[in-house]
């Protein structure tokens, strides 16, 4: 069962910014990656799935249902962390998170305590005295205090310390292993290589790709790295599937993606003192797709 | 109710402050009441050399300032102008405040709907006037009881103060009609205080020179409180516009929020 489905959603603002035909379903107790570099449309998105803005065309449903028309009805169900956590200055945090869980009709208080235990947070302090990253804190337990069956995260690690991000990504594991499904939005491609099954990458507001995590890695993209004897004509490389190639003096490092043969066949050919083939992080691969449309 | 309390509580404070204010404009003016009638005489020799427009435009008759309720209604014009700058800034505030405090995304992603958040917030506004009109109501009737040299018309007191709250009802509409046309209120008081100014200033011309149609114009005019000291009566043609405003920009606010996208920092 798909939790979200997005029909070619679209929206325009002005001129510049918005999305356009954006399409993508998230499936039940997955963690799905929603990346782009900043500015691409990913709040953009997920603003239109909380009905925060309205779109200009398109649809897309959460647990089947309008997210315009169930707006009230499906938010019962999710926990949004938003990028910048913003609250009523004046409160303390208990006072905030009791606010927050008044609007579901379940006791939290031990959820919250809870949460508050694992995320080192201080209930008794005013919000207006917290940092940004134990504000960030905040954000997390009142996003995670009801429960919610569904979990939009909306660049959730910026402010945290790496112990922390630590902690709440375990916290999310064990949230998605009880049925949470989680939609993670996030320009830091290591975290979502890290926690998602599959991704999907955004571009300029549109969907460039949606993929496994696995298959975008496995997709016989191959990073070579070699040292050569003597200096090597810069087009030897050049052959379809080769990317980044970049030569310094004897260090030739380039991605492939095809039959591996053909490479194996090009350096069986030339003398070399060193190889190296690695698995190419996300973040080369991405760069991958950022750069072929230029 | 959560937010109904949420955000009773969030306007505890400038309600209060108000309230004091209104009050203490009150007591500072009836105050004044006894030495004021005492040299009346005088004082009206003064006033009889100034020009007749500016006289009106501030509120001054002359055959009623004498008794205890002209002067007030002299007095209540100030103090429509305080209850208007509230009422406004109430209303701008409803709308816009979690746009400005940023913290738009932590109401609007909770289960309810945005006519629900509206309501709460609208009960949340009434109740604070409430609560000033009914303290300017009592330290009405207790600083008059106290100052009064002859005898008033208790009707036409009651009825010149209620309609403070009339007043404001209009002021808060109108606030709420301007934020949800503003895409981002700065500054809620000098929104404020340009737009009730711009009324006032309508009223008083209105006042001076008498002219029907720009009275229509100005929500300060609505209610006349000399008509009301010779009729005990209220216009009903302008009762009748002012509850327009109310239900007008009421009505059309809930329906631009409703459909209203709400924008990230």
């Amino acid at each position: 069962m798909n939790v979200i489905e997005i029909n070619h959603l679209t929206k325009v603002y002005g001129k510049s910014r918005g999305i356009s035909d954006v399409s993508f379903q998230v499936k039940e107790g997955e963690i799905f990656g929603f990346i782009g570099p900043n500015g691409a449309g990913k709040s953009t998105t997920i603003r239109l799935l909380l009905s925060l803005i309205y779109p200009t065309s398109g649809n897309a449903t959460i647990f089947g249902k309008d997210v315009v028309k169930y707006a009230s009805e499906i938010k019962k169900e999710i926990g949004y962390l938003p990028s910048e956590v913003f609250y009523y200055d004046n409160m303390k945090v208990k006072d905030l998170l009791k606010y927050s869980a008044s609007f579901y009709k379940k006791d939290c208080t031990k959820r919250i305590k809870e949460l508050a235990e694992i995320m080192e947070l201080d209930l008794t302090k005013k919000i207006d005295d917290l940092s940004l990253g134990n504000k960030k804190k905040v954000g997390i337990v009142q996003g995670l205090l009801h429960e919610p069956k569904l979990i939009i995260l909306d660049e959730p690690t910026s402010g945290l310390d790496p112990l922390m991000q630590q902690r709440f990504f375990d916290l999310l594991e064990k949230e998605n292993q009880k049925g949470a499904t989680i939609l993670f939005s996030s320009h830091i491609l290591s975290e979502v290589q890290r926690l998602c099954d599959r991704v999907a990458i955004i571009k300029e507001g549109k969907i460039v790709q949606v993929e496994k995590i696995r298959t975008l890695k496995e997709n016989n993209y191959k990073k070579f790295k070699l040292e050569t004897i003597s200096e090597l004509d810069f087009n030897y490389f050049k052959v379809d599937g080769v990317n980044q190639l970049k030569i310094v003096g004897k260090t030739v490092s380039f991605i492939f993606k095809g039959n591996i043969n053909t490479i194996t066949e090009k350096i069986a050919n030339i003398e070399i003192a060193n190889l190296w083939v690695e698995e190419p992080d996300l973040e080369e691969i991405f760069m991958h797709f950022y750069q072929r449309e230029e | 109710m959560n937010m109904f309390l949420q955000e009773l509580k969030a306007y505890q404070k400038p309600t209060i402050i108000w309230s004091i204010s209104i009050v203490a404009i009150v007591i500072l003016f009836m105050a004044l009441f006894p030495a004021f009638s005492r040299d009346a005489d005088e004082f009206m020799k003064v006033l009889e050399g100034f020009p007749e427009e500016l006289t009106r435009a501030i509120g001054l008759t002359f055959e009623t300032l004498t008794n205890v309720l002209g002067y007030f209604s002299y007095a209540f014009l100030y103090i429509k102008l305080c209850g208007a700058v509230q009422a406004m800034n109430l209303g701008l505030s409803i709308v816009s405040k979690e746009t400005r405090n940023k913290t738009a995304e932590f109401l609007f992603t909770k289960p309810v709907t945005r006519t629900q958040v509206l309501t709460s917030k609208l009960l949340a506004a009434v109740t604070s006037l409430l609560f000033t009109n009914l303290l300017f109501l009592f330290s009405v009737i207790v600083t008059v009881e106290i100052v009064k040299t002859a005898d008033y018309s208790r009707q036409g007191l009651w009825m010149i103060a209620a309609s403070l709250f009339f007043l404001q009802l209009i002021f808060l509409g109108l606030g709420m009609f301007t934020a949800v046309f503003i895409p981002r209120v700065k500054s809620v008081i000098s929104v404020s205080l340009g737009l009730v100014f711009a009324f006032f200033i309508v009223g008083m011309i209105s006042s001076s020179t008498d002219d029907e149609g720009l009275r229509y114009l100005t929500p300060f005019n609505y209610v006349n409180d000399y008509y009301i000291i010779e009729h005990l009566n209220y216009e009903m043609q302008y009762i009748g516009i002012g509850l327009a405003i109310i239900c007008l920009t009421v009505i059309l606010s809930f329906v631009i929020y409703r459909k209203k996208d709400i924008h990230s920092v």
